[in-house]
């Protein structure tokens, strides 16, 4: 028992109608890092959220450093213990200065209540060079900071609470591959300073840089734990989705149809700059690149999101006129942008809103008052759910109640709706499971045999290798390199993704 | 990004840059009724328009920390009216002064208190609990006097004294009053600049997530907030009841909305997380600046609110531009 930091045995925790968690166990030890795996309501935050205080168990014993704990594990306690726990979103204050946001709660004070900035960037400045980052400046305003820059402080902070055991939540889901390295190197210092680290992600590609053990969860229950390198990846995803995934990227090739889609010398701000490239009936296109290359302003500009400067857009072979979303859609450009709760539903608003609301003129076709006709509503929405198998307890459940996954999938839904000729998913499987992934590489690969043109933009390597049918690489708002996916190398499109070039001038 | 801090330029610090165009604002207003009226720039004419800033300073004060832990504070007026009331009240009917204005210091500040339980404690949406806090108090102010405005309070010994400490007496060119409320300035200044208080205060209004996940106490922050903003409205009041030297029941009208100009022209944002005290300054003289010049500048009432309205949205405008051309795109690798 004593070579374990923490260990919790037997978790069981009970919501309103649902067991989150089952006879539940789990095992830390100092100076490793351990992946804790599951799909999407595995239970796997719910057990962090145990172990940090969140929650409380309903039973099952916690030890944390031999100490075994009576009672509610509260959260002070937690902390007080050198437990820290890093949120999938992020939470800084993003007003404050990076040396307050990691003193929030617990300033320092000088004499007559006057807080001690002075020392406390000083000892902001100290965290941040232990974990060997140099060029902070403790002052900077934290929302200044670049998403992977904010994360590096939310550890840092960690740090100075003296957190022996660090929960990463989804860590590397919003961060650049260059963002990604650097993380990964901090993680590799604190395991060298003997912190017992959770690590929970769902991008398997990446764990074999840094993970020592893994433990398995599915629907609430410990399936398995063991080392890293005793599982391959086949049995580790059919641990967490409790059958064999035969393909994790399901690609179908269906013959090259006419071109639907040509964009020409596109400008639109910094981000994107001469962008030309065409798109054809029959073919998934994948936009790769570092974050920050243009991808995600290239798409907002196609589809009017954003002001475009100059360039032509031609679909199938009439010139597009697009100066807002709303003719973007009326003409048959959609987009499913990469934040899903942000940008691409009312979170607070029926499922059946959410689809209704880009088609109601469709479904107020044929009214002169303008009414909603609940019957044309009704049709599209079992379709939308029949073609895309969403979980849901019923239209009219809250949009945002609804897992990622099946988030996505209403996204798409009222998409499908329109009979649109171009869909562009941006981002459209981050944080979301495996087996969730793989039925929107589904409903894309069906939309490319439909002959709808899909357009894929991806932060992840493996997925826009193995979903596409062609690559488009960017760098710094150019296209700098298109390359076939089955022939292709990640190196190569790296390559083609740090291509500054001499472009920075035009900056 | 670079880590030299001294080549941090002073006008790129947060919320600095609001700061200063407000009080370019007021410079430049300055000028302007100067120049259509040379009585604006006489010394008696600027001595009272410092005194008329006072009421202004105050509730900015108040609504300007409440919109910094994002939130608003609708009571503010009816508050100040309550105070007014209640201590007009009293001293008419033969209480000692000091003991009045304790006794009104207590309910101005139970309004806070109440406020902050009901917005921070069960999460009522800010605009409806104080709405009701709002109207309770202006039915309080009306009740105490029975729903008449209250006599003069007469003079003699400290009736005497507070009238001049708070409106009437002067050292120099410098009225009591406006001293009075330069020092409650400083000293909210100070909370909100150096203390773990203000620090607090801030990082609500910025993420309510993150600030609780780090051991800020919510509840507390946002009642001592509303308590802060309960606290100048009654400073208001006095000063409104000391000027007036009779209670009125109307005392106060509209003054929560005079508080978000302020607040908002000094460039404090109404969204929360950001904006600074001094700013408060600028924006309550811009207010009063407005009413005082456009007054003798002969400008009919109906001009004057619209030329004031006209004014409060291009300020806020241009804040918001500026904003999103310059700050919107600055985020550095």
């Amino acid at each position: 028992m004593s070579e374990y930091v923490v260990s919790m045995e037997h978790i069981t925790k009970t919501f309103p109608g649902v067991k989150a968690l089952d006879d539940v166990h789990l095992h830390l030890q100092a100076g490793r890092v351990m992946a804790l795996l599951g799909e999407n309501g595995a239970g796997k935050s719910t057990l962090m959220k145990i172990l940090s205080g969140v929650y409380t168990r309903d039973s099952g014993d916690i030890t944390i450093f031999g100490k075994k704990i009576e009672g509610d594990l509260t959260t002070r306690q937690a902390q007080s213990l050198g437990v820290a726990i890093i949120h999938q979103e992020l939470n800084m204050c993003q007003h404050l200065s990076v040396a307050a946001n990691m003193f929030l709660g617990r300033e320092l004070i000088k004499s007559g209540g006057r807080l001690d900035n002075a020392e406390m960037n000083r000892q902001a400045e100290e965290q941040l060079a232990r974990l060997g980052i140099h060029d902070m400046d403790p002052e900077e305003s934290v929302g200044n900071l670049t998403v992977g820059r904010q994360q590096m402080v939310e550890i840092a902070r960690a740090l100075l609470i003296n957190a022996r055991i660090l929960i990463m939540d989804e860590p590397s889901s919003a961060l650049s591959n260059a963002e990604i390295t650097e993380m990964f190197r901090i993680v590799r210092e604190l395991r060298a300073m003997g912190t017992a680290i959770v690590y929970i992600s769902h991008r398997l590609q990446e764990l074999h840089h840094i993970v020592d053990d893994v433990t398995i969860m599915r629907d609430g229950k410990y399936i398995t734990e063991g080392r890293f390198e005793d599982f391959t990846m086949e049995q580790i995803i059919a641990n967490m989705v409790g059958h064999e995934v035969k393909n994790q990227f399901p690609r179908e090739t269906v013959p090259r149809g006419r071109k639907i889609l040509e964009v020409k010398h596109l400008n639109a701000g910094r981000m994107v700059r001469d962008v030309s490239f065409d798109l054809y009936e029959g073919e998934v296109l994948g936009f790769s690149g570092l974050v920050g290359a243009g991808r995600t302003e290239t798409m907002r500009a196609i589809f009017g999101a954003d002001p475009k400067e100059s360039g032509e857009m031609i679909l199938d072979g009439k010139a597009l006129d697009i100066h807002n979303p709303g003719s973007a859609i009326r003409q048959g450009i959609v987009l499913a942008p990469e934040d899903r709760k942000k940008e691409g539903l009312c979170t607070k608003l029926s499922i059946r809103d959410n689809i209704a609301l880009p088609n109601l003129d469709i479904i107020t076709l044929g009214s002169r008052t303008g009414r909603i006709n609940r019957a044309a509503e009704n049709a599209m929405i079992e379709k939308g759910k029949n073609a895309l198998t969403i979980k849901m307890a019923g239209p009219e459940a809250e949009a945002g109640s609804l897992s990622g996954g099946n988030q996505q999938k209403v996204v798409v839904a009222k998409w499908l709706a329109r009979e649109s000729r171009v869909l562009i998913f941006d981002e459209p499987t981050r944080g979301i499971d495996v087996a969730a992934k793989v039925e929107i590489y589904e409903i894309i690969n069906s939309l490319k045999k439909q002959g709808v043109g899909v357009i894929i933009v991806s932060s992840e390597l493996p997925e826009v290798m193995g979903i596409s049918d062609r690559i488009i690489v960017m760098c710094n708002g150019r296209v700098t390199g298109t390359v076939d996916p089955r022939s292709t190398t990640e190196e190569e499109i790296m390559t083609y993704a740090t291509r500054f070039g001499d472009n920075a001038a035009s900056a | 990004m670079s880590i030299e801090k001294s080549n941090r330029s002073f006008l790129s610090r947060p919320g600095v840059a609001s700061v200063v165009t407000a009080f370019v604002g007021v410079v430049v207003l300055m000028f302007i009724f100067a120049y259509m009226n040379p009585n604006f720039i006489r010394p008696n004419n600027l001595m009272s328009l410092a005194r008329s800033i006072c009421p202004y300073l105050l509730v900015g004060i108040g609504q300007g920390i409440v919109c910094i832990t994002g939130n608003i504070d609708l009571s503010i007026g009816s508050v100040l009216g309550m105070s007014a009331m209640i201590s007009a009240t009293l001293v008419c009917s033969g209480v000692n002064v000091i003991l009045a204005i304790v006794i009104d210091l207590i309910a101005c500040l139970s309004v806070g208190l109440c406020n902050g339980v009901l917005v921070g404690k069960f999460k009522l949406p800010p605009f409806i609990g104080t709405l009701g806090t709002m109207t309770i108090c202006r039915g309080i102010a009306q009740l105490v006097n029975n729903n008449y405005n209250t006599g003069d309070i007469g003079t003699g010994g400290l009736k005497d004294l507070f009238r001049d400490l708070f409106y009437y007496g002067r050292v120099g060119y410098l009225y009591y009053g406006v001293i009075i409320c330069l020092l409650v300035w400083l000293v909210f200044y100070y909370i909100m600049s150096y203390t773990a208080t203000g620090r607090h205060i801030y990082a609500v209004g910025s993420n309510v997530d993150a600030a609780r996940l780090s051991g800020v106490d919510v509840f507390k922050t946002t009642t001592i907030a509303y308590t802060i903003s309960a606290f100048c409205s009654f400073m208001a009041g006095l000063i409104t009841m000391a000027a007036a030297g009779m209670g009125s029941m109307q005392a106060g009208m509209s003054y929560e909305m005079y508080g978000v100009a302020a607040a908002v022209i000094g460039g404090i944002s109404t969204l929360g997380g950001s904006g600074l005290l001094v700013g408060v300054i600028a924006g309550a003289s811009v207010w009063a600046i407005l009413q005082n010049g456009l007054t003798l500048a002969n400008v009919p009432v109906a001009m004057r609110n619209i030329i004031i309205g006209v004014i409060v949205v291009a300020c806020v405008l241009f804040d918001i531009l500026r904003r999103s051309g310059i700050i919107g795109k600055k985020k550095t690798a």
